[in-house]
């Protein structure tokens, strides 16, 4: 029988730890992502979760200690927000080569309402980004996030997000997966990195996987994190045939798409509120679709080609802005398809920032603006919408 | 309490690799040297940005993990934790400088003291960042010539006192806190040993002198280092038990600073007022600490 309980996203994001059976947990508190802390802590009290809870006095400490938990050989998880990430940005490029997990509950720099500039901000030091849109969608990429950062083949640290407060602090049903069903699928860490008296130094050295000292480096590493591009895939459709749920191959979900001309892309809550825009306007017979980004970092270029072989517009909403620059999804999207000989219209929208509301009627607007672009010219390419 | 021993009466085989990159007479390679030789094969040591890690860590064949500078004290916590979550029983040793330990890292050192992680945290002093070229730390004494301390027409070297780091650690009510020198090796290796067997959180804040920094001939490392210690520089003391206080060296006399300073081209340039300050200094303190032998600090 399904167990179903009524959890905020914050609770949701707890018990995917707990379900993971995290040995060494370590975070410092932070508005949103504060009750995640306090929820681990108690099912370690209570002795539901047998795990060792590292009480740091900030959150680069804190990534530093699940590194070095990780690095010992011990299953971690820390959690954070905005500014607390920003802090965390030293340690997490230093040490990219241990497969640490973290939820980052998006806190904007110019507010403590949500965006997604605290996450894009990392986007260049080797973490895989998945952005998450309910409070299922949370607790299962808890669980997938482990599968991915410790795959037997190559270790990458993971991050998945879920939206401040839209998430962190609303309830929603949640299926609590089968512990001994996890159990199965997620089997304990094996780390052939850690110290161990058993083995040589010599051999020891030999297993490690730190990549520095040279432009090599460098080449080795974004080659590897490419790899990861596969292992999601490969994670999610471990997951979905073992627990029934998934979220389109893992990197992106197209919804609704079958008879469209054009797609909007959205990220976390504002591709729940898309899901019935697109509907909605479809029922109307505006011919438009609806492309879920999951996966941010690796980008998934070759999905994005994919996409844009099919449809003649895509309308980019970014919750996040390069400053100076456009928003970071638009930019590579129109990246990934400068080479095609046809290429779709690409347009880019900056919407809710700072936790500014994404309404229906925004959403829709930018859809009805992507569908228009077809035809003829519009102008701006990139607007700001919504926030007043 | 720790219990001198000499160095060649030590159990277990080197650890140290011969050669290594240092400096010549460098006091970081002799206090690795017994450093791990005490602590064994059965040690996990880390490194943050120092000399030790620029010129020792590829002659420290042990398992070994380096991070960023203000992570000291994080990094030691994680890994002792880590190794008893898998179910491993290991020295877990952070061997960092002036700076990983008393500046950029002491933020982390203090939260991974105040929990009473059970690891081994070593200082290496040597009185300034000599990795980057010898600038100013809070380690750093009083009027001392530095790269950003430099004496000219309008600077007569560092402006303030050494930051006193281990009694900063003793007031975390910790196990064991101990300073050391290369100098007294017999010393030194009692007080690694008795770290060794206690759990919970170990303290040694070891003076290590440096020619290249100080200014001195390669060939008189341990001789500067003895100076300093017999003038009352750098007394030897551990605080045992959260506060029992003891000094373990004693001398009669203590030597005139003036016999030690003027050896380090860094204090080259002191006057008589200078020298004056820096020895009632010495001798006030020293007169406090001989007041406080053998009982037990306030914390």
């Amino acid at each position: 029988m399904k167990h179903m309980e009524l959890m905020v996203g914050n609770k949701a994001v707890a018990y995917g730890a707990k379900l993971a059976r995290v040995q060494v947990i370590s975070a410092y508190p932070i508005t949103p992502q504060t009750t995640i802390v306090q929820y681990l802590a108690e099912f370690v009290a209570e002795g539901e979760l047998k795990a060792r809870f590292i009480e740091v006095e900030s959150e680069l400490s804190a990534m530093v200690a699940v590194q070095g938990a990780s690095f010992a050989g011990a299953r971690v998880f820390t959690a954070t927000s905005g500014p607390g990430l920003l802090l965390m940005h030293h340690p997490m490029m230093e040490g990219s080569d241990l497969p640490v997990v973290m939820s980052v509950v998006h806190r904007s720099n110019k507010s403590m309402q949500p965006d997604h500039s605290d996450l894009m901000a990392q986007r260049d030091n080797g973490w895989i980004q998945l952005y998450c849109e309910n409070n299922q969608e949370a607790l299962d990429t808890a669980l997938m996030s482990y599968k991915i950062a410790e795959d037997s083949r190559q270790t990458v640290p993971t991050i998945f997000g879920i939206d401040g407060y839209i998430l962190s602090y609303t309830a929603e049903p949640v299926e609590i997966p089968d512990q001994e069903k996890v159990d199965e699928w997620l089997p304990p860490l094996k780390a052939p990195w850690a110290p161990d008296i058993n083995i040589s130094v010599q051999e020891w050295r030999r297993r490690q996987g730190r990549m520095s000292g040279s432009q090599k480096a460098w080449i080795d590493h974004d080659t590897k994190f490419r790899n990861s591009l596969g292992i999601i895939k490969e994670a999610h459709a471990s997951f979905e045939k073992t627990f029934g749920r998934g979220y389109g191959n893992g990197l992106l979900e197209e919804y609704n798409c079958e008879n469209a001309e054009a797609v909007i892309i959205a990220m976390g809550t504002i591709a729940s509120t898309a899901r019935s825009v697109v509907d909605d306007l479809q029922k109307e017979g505006k011919r438009v679709g609806l492309v879920k980004l999951k996966c941010y970092r690796p980008f998934p270029a070759e999905e994005i080609r994919n996409l844009a072989k099919k449809y003649h517009a895509i309308g980019v909403i970014d919750r996040n802005v390069s400053l100076g620059s456009n928003g970071n999804v638009f930019n590579e999207s129109r990246s990934a398809v400068y080479d095609m000989v046809e290429r779709p219209k690409i347009l880019g929208f900056h919407t809710g920032m700072a936790g500014s509301e994404v309404t229906p009627q925004i959403i829709s607007k930018i859809a009805e603006k992507t569908l228009k672009s077809i035809k003829e010219p519009v102008d701006p390419i990139v607007e700001w919408v919504g926030g007043a | 309490m720790s219990k001198p021993m000499p160095f060649q009466r030590v159990e277990g085989e080197e650890i140290m690799a011969l050669g290594n990159s240092s400096c010549q007479g460098c006091g970081h390679a002799i206090l690795a040297r017994i450093a791990f030789k005490v602590l064994g094969k059965n040690t996990v040591y880390t490194s943050v940005p120092g000399c030790i890690w620029i010129a020792l860590q590829s002659s420290i064949p042990l398992y070994w993990r380096g991070t960023v500078f203000e992570g000291g004290g994080a990094l030691i916590s994680g890994i002792s934790n880590g190794l008893e979550a898998t179910g491993k029983e290991m020295n877990v040793v952070g061997f960092y400088g002036d700076g990983g330990t008393a500046d950029i890292g002491l933020q982390a050192l203090s939260a991974a003291a105040e929990r009473n992680e059970n690891v081994i945290m070593i200082c290496a002093d040597n009185e300034a960042y000599m990795n980057t070229g010898g600038q100013r730390s809070g380690l750093t004494p009083i009027y001392a010539s530095t790269t950003t301390t430099p004496v000219a027409s309008e600077s007569r070297g560092k402006k303030s006192n050494k930051k006193n780091v281990p009694f900063i650690m003793a007031a975390h009510n910790i196990p064991y806190v101990a300073t050391a020198s290369i100098a007294y090796p017999n010393d030194l290796v009692g007080k690694l040993q008795y770290a060794k067997q206690l759990k919970g959180f170990k303290y040694l804040h070891v003076q290590s002198t440096c020619p290249t920094g100080w200014g001195f001939d390669s060939a008189r490392t341990i001789k500067v280092a003895r100076l300093m210690v017999e003038s009352g520089m750098w007394p030897l003391y551990e605080v045992t038990e959260g506060n029992n206080f003891k000094l373990t060296y004693k001398p009669r006399e203590l030597k005139p600073v003036k016999e030690a300073l003027s050896q380090q081209s860094r204090f080259r340039h002191l006057d008589e007022k200078e020298y004056e300050y820096i020895q009632e200094q010495v001798i006030m303190k020293w007169k406090q600490l001989s007041e406080m032998d053998g009982k037990k600090l306030p914390i």
